[in-house]
């Protein structure tokens, strides 16, 4: 029998605001626990929230973004439960009434045309921050997480497979990045996915019982967690004992690489949502909604669509480029300072890709001035610089900053075009490579590559090559 | 007793003249305090120092020759559910004992912003959970007319301290009648503003959808006097009116209760409505006709159980809510012994908050809770939307609602206090106001064989607090007239 | 019987409030009461009742997107019954 997996996802993404969702609190990260607090987020007696406007517009530059229905009336309400990250003892949450609905969003994956439909985007506040003491019978709370605007993405169990469910998140955070939604700092836990989970046999209508994953905080964990619970629910059903698998909500421990249970549907809480009369329901109108989605700027598929057309570059390019929003923007700003797109797509998407993963740095931190390196490339085409020396002002730009100009003086990496100089390395090489002359001589082509890679050592990579051929040639007769 | 009375307009426009200082004023109200509190009970906290520094400054910037606000040197007492920044704030419970507030209430802020004198705040039941003041956790507060007697509640600190001339204006809250009760039982003017009109901020959530702060005062004009200080919008609560408030009340009120249309809902005279209250509200009734309003009897066709059963559920569900977040964690009573945190909230709370308010607790999470919450809390917002819109009918065809504030006369300490089902029945004319958010304000309207007071209660649409506030002032004027 | 001993007890901890059997067994008898007295509301009517959230509902207060920094820190936590620098400890929380 063969069996078809079945994911769905929840999203929570933290929203680009300068302060909480209901005080005037910084949402800055804080070095110092409990510095972005005030009676409000503390949940002293007495106290009200008070809607931040801007929360309410990114919910719905995120529901025009992902194609859903904005409501025009939605309300909150509270999620009542007791845990000490809480400080009122409820999340303030939209249960029956969130301001987005009906959405989806359409991609290719390995051949397949996937449309995963978005059931729902509502608005919560996010909790605090819970430290556990190792060696002492102590847990710290820091509240200054505690109020910051969260929105909750759910989708349809519309993915049939991991690598589905991860290409939507990569996705659904390219969409959030472009429209500058949520920063979507994955490491930071400002974008952080649970997902649902359950196997069937082809063919079969109705869903077997789902697992919930939880803490999931990187794509490669994405794909590792749902991996192993599909492997362990696809083993059980293979041995008939799929009434082994229970609705239940489990933890993705990365470190031990498995999932843990945490509890199972009867333990489920009972949230007593019930509206939160402290808010008034949030309105908003067509010409409000109208505005927002004209502020939407072009979003991933649009500009990959763009970059394919107007730029010539391959798909595969311009699929990695628009895929990243921050990548997209400097290689555009590049092309936009004179550089020709082919030449920028290629020191973007190699040198610059692969000098941003081994650093770690995050592509919304690139280092390098886009009109720098469009400098460092016309010198390059210029025949100012080799290729080779190319690469090395590059790195220096991008761990030490600097013009291409200050690094290639610096670094003596201007190319040598004087005849004379060249002339001189040329006879010197001759002189010391007999055989390979000889064999040149005797009609082995092949030798004066190996010669010309000897003039260029010892111009520490500096001689102009086509000069060097030329003159090789004369010399060689 | 009323020959103590001094009322606020008095005091302000005495202190602005200079007839008297603020600090002259606040020492005879600190005294008074001293002597009668011992027997009353209205206190809870005496802020003698901060008062006498608010009233020496409030004199120094009358003799610098500048202005001075609209309460200048009024002493006012503040129930113990409202903000005071750094003045212990205690909502007469365990858990809030040695809370000290960070920040003022916005009633607070408004009160300071016109001069008046913050003298001590009030007793009253614990998280305003009662209808007697029996419930708090500190102390009794005796019935001023007759000290074997509740003052009602949950204001009844603040009523009683107006009865018993220790301020001339205290600020109760009000969610299914704790202002308007008391007030009748003290014999005292108390008024429930529209839902909105006056800012929760500072104010400890019983029900976020019914509460509403209110003064109670000797007499209508103060009490109008005080609503125009208070009232306005405010940034700090998203359930706060905007719009014009009106800044005078009583403006242009020679012509009275003339042409008022007033409707008197039969459903208010049944057989529950003690005798000697019933007696009272009908010789009110002549008067109002006497002063020229049109009278129609009316049947609201409102059943009192339905109210009352939709008014427990709403608050009992909130209540639940918002005392969550009383865990021992923050701020708040915290148990001494504990094994972890969940055992440490458990305990705290356990400890630390009284009978009513457990009652209330379960039975709002029983309320709320998934197999219940459609028989209960879905059926009262329902119940709730359709009083409404019934309210809105009447107030289509009357300026006002006329009726009794309590259905009995102010009981015995102890007599009531173990029967909560006997409890509720104590909301059932006030709650209607609270359910549909509209005004409503309790008049002393006469006192029964044994000289306990009376109150009338007039109901208005919403936004209707000048129409109420002139017919109470034409009615208290004529009564008056009667007295002199 | 509305509310059973049981059902008082798991009500009570969802509120997290602990419960002696004597006290359980008193207040599933005054709940029991309430709950009989409240009968009535079985019987209400409910069939044309709207819902409260209702469109053309008034905007109610929005606050701008502007940080408001609460002045005075130290009495922010003036209440607290045990610190650690600037956290909150408390007793460990399992999970
Ligand atoms: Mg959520
Ligand atoms: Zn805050």
């Amino acid at each position: 029998m063969s069996f078809e997996t079945i994911i769905g996802l929840e999203i929570h993404a933290e929203l680009n605001t300068k302060s909480k969702i209901f005080c005037g609190c910084s949402t800055e990260f804080a070095s110092e626990p409990n510095a972005n607090t005030c009676p409000v987020c503390l949940a002293y007696p007495g106290t009200l929230p008070v809607l931040n406007e801007r929360v309410v517009d990114l919910a719905v530059k995120a529901g025009l973004a992902l194609n859903c229905k904005i409501n025009h009336v939605s309300k909150f309400d509270r999620k009542n439960y007791f845990y000490p990250d809480l400080p009122k003892a409820y999340q303030i949450s939209q249960f029956d009434l969130p301001i987005c609905t009906d959405g989806a969003v359409e991609f290719e994956c390995a051949g397949r045309h996937v449309r995963v439909r978005i059931n729902r985007i509502h608005i919560e506040e996010d909790a605090g921050k819970l430290v556990h003491m190792e060696d002492e019978p102590y847990t710290l709370v820091d509240y200054n997480r505690a109020g910051i605007p969260l929105i909750e993405i759910v989708t349809e169990p519309d993915m049939r497979s991991p690598l589905e469910a991860v290409t939507f998140l990569r996705i659904l955070k390219s969409i959030l990045e472009y429209g500058e939604i949520s920063d979507c700092r994955m490491e930071q836990g400002s974008l952080r996915c649970d997902a649902n989970i359950s196997i069937r046999p082809v063919g079969q209508k109705e869903f077997n019982t789902k697992v919930e994953l939880k803490n999931i905080n990187s794509f490669r964990e994405l794909q590792k967690a749902l991996e192993k619970e599909e492997k362990r629910q696809v083993e059980l059903y293979r041995f008939d004992e799929g009434h082994k698998i229970v609705q239940e909500t489990r933890r993705w421990d990365s470190a031990k690489g498995r999932t843990i249970s945490m509890r199972t549907k009867e333990e489920a809480q009972d949230y007593r949502y019930f509206p939160d009369s402290d808010l008034v329901p949030v309105v908003i109108d067509e010409p409000a909604v109208a505005e927002i989605k004209n502020s939407l700027p072009e979003l991933p598929m649009e500009k990959y669509r763009r970059f394919t057309e107007e730029y010539k570059l391959s798909a595969d390019d311009a699929d990695i480029l628009t895929g990243d929003r921050y990548l997209s923007e400097f290689f555009e700003d590049t092309v936009r300072e004179g550089a020709a797109p082919k030449a920028a797509a290629n020191w973007v998407l190699g040198d610059m890709l692969r000098m941003l993963n081994e650093s770690g740095i995050p592509s919304r931190e690139i280092p390098v001035e886009p009109i720098r390196l469009c400098r460092l490339i016309s010198m390059v085409e210029a025949g100012k610089i080799s290729n080779t020396a190319g690469k090395e002002v590059f790195k220096e730009m991008f761990t030490s900053g600097g013009t291409p100009e200050e690094i290639v003086e610096k670094k003596g990496l201007a190319q040598i075009s004087s005849e004379d100089a060249l002339l001189e390395m040329v006879k010197k090489v001759i002189e010391e490579n007999p055989k390979s002359v000889s064999d040149y001589r005797n009609g082995k082509t092949k030798a004066m590559g190996y010669l010309v890679g000897q003039v260029m050592k010892a111009s520490r990579g500096r001689a102009n090559p086509a000069m060097v051929n030329e003159l090789l040639m004369k010399e060689l007769g | 007793m009323s020959s103590d009375f001094i009322s606020a307009g008095r005091i302000s426009r005495g202190v602005a003249g200079k007839s008297f200082s603020a600090v002259e004023i606040t020492e005879s109200h600190i005294s008074k305090i001293k002597a009668n509190d011992e027997k009353i009970g209205a206190f809870l906290t005496l802020c003698e120092e901060d008062a006498l520094a608010q009233a020496r400054a409030i004199d120094k910037k009358i003799s610098e020759g500048r202005p001075v606000g609209k309460l200048a040197g009024v002493p006012v007492a503040i129930k113990d559910n409202i903000c005071t920044d750094g003045i212990r704030t205690t909502c007469a419970s365990k858990m809030l004992e040695d809370f000290i507030p960070p920040y003022n209430a916005t009633v607070v802020e408004k009160l300071l912003e016109e001069d008046a004198v913050i003298i001590g705040k009030t007793n009253m039941d614990e998280f305003a959970m009662g209808s007697s003041t029996e419930t708090s956790a500190f102390r009794i507060t005796r019935n001023p007319h007759d000290a074997s007697r509740v003052p009602g509640g949950s204001s009844g600190g603040s009523a009683a301290a107006v009865a018993a001339g220790m301020v001339p204006v205290s600020l109760g809250t009000d969610t299914g009648g704790s202002i308007r009760q008391p007030a009748a039982f003290c014999g005292v003017v108390g008024m429930k503003p529209t839902y909105g009109t006056v800012s929760r901020y500072g104010l400890i959530g019983l029900a976020s959808s019914m509460d509403q702060i209110g003064p109670l005062t000797v007499s209508v004009e103060d009490c109008a006097l005080v609503l125009e200080v208070i009232q306005g919008y405010d940034k700090k609560d998203s359930t706060s009116c905007c719009g014009e408030y009106d800044k005078d009340y009583l403006s242009g009120s020679t012509e009275g209760i003339r042409g008022m249309k007033i409707c008197i809902p039969e459903d208010f005279f049944t057989e529950s409505l003690d005798e000697e209250t019933a007696f009272a509200i009908n010789e009110s009734i002549r008067r109002f006709e006497h002063l020229g309003a049109e009278i129609e009897k009316v049947s609201l066709s409102i059943d009192h159980s339905d109210i009352l059963s939709a008014y427990n559920v709403l608050v009992c569900a909130e209540a639940s809510s918002n005392l969550g977040r009383y865990d021992g964690i923050c701020y708040g009573y915290r148990a001494k012994e504990y094994e972890n945190t969940d055992e440490l909230i458990e305990k705290s709370r356990s400890e630390a908050f009284g009978d009513e308010v457990k009652r209330e607790i379960i039975l709002g999470t029983y309320f709320l809770s998934s197999s219940n919450y459609d028989r209960y809390y879905s059926r009262a917002v329902k119940y709730r939307t359709a009083l409404k819109r019934r309210f809105a009918e009447i107030f289509s065809r009357y300026d006002l609602i006329l009726g009794p504030t309590a259905p009995v006369l102010p009981f015995r300490i102890g007599e009531w206090v173990n029967d909560p089902v006997k409890m509720n029945q104590m909301d059932m004319y006030t709650a209607p106001a609270n359910l549909a958010g509209l005004p409503a304000l309790s008049v002393p309207c006469g006192t029964s064989r044994a000289g306990l007071p009376i109150g009338l209660q007039l109901i208005g649409p919403h936004h209707g607090e000048r129409a109420i506030l002139q017919a109470a002032y034409a009615f208290e004027q004529d009564m008056h007239k009667e007295v002199i | 019987m509305r509310i059973s001993k049981d059902e008082v007890i798991y009500t009570a901890k969802l509120a997290k409030l602990c419960l002696t059997d004597e006290e359980a067994e008193k207040l599933a008898g005054e709940l029991d009461a309430i709950l009989a007295d409240m009968g009535a509301m079985e019987t209400i009517d409910m069939e044309d009742a709207g819902n409260d959230t209702e469109a053309g509902m008034p905007r109610g207060v929005i606050r701008p997107d502007e940080n408001v920094v609460f002045g005075d820190r130290d009495k922010l936590f003036v209440n607290t019954k045990s610190m650690r620098g600037t956290f909150i400890q408390v007793p460990k929380v399992i999970e």
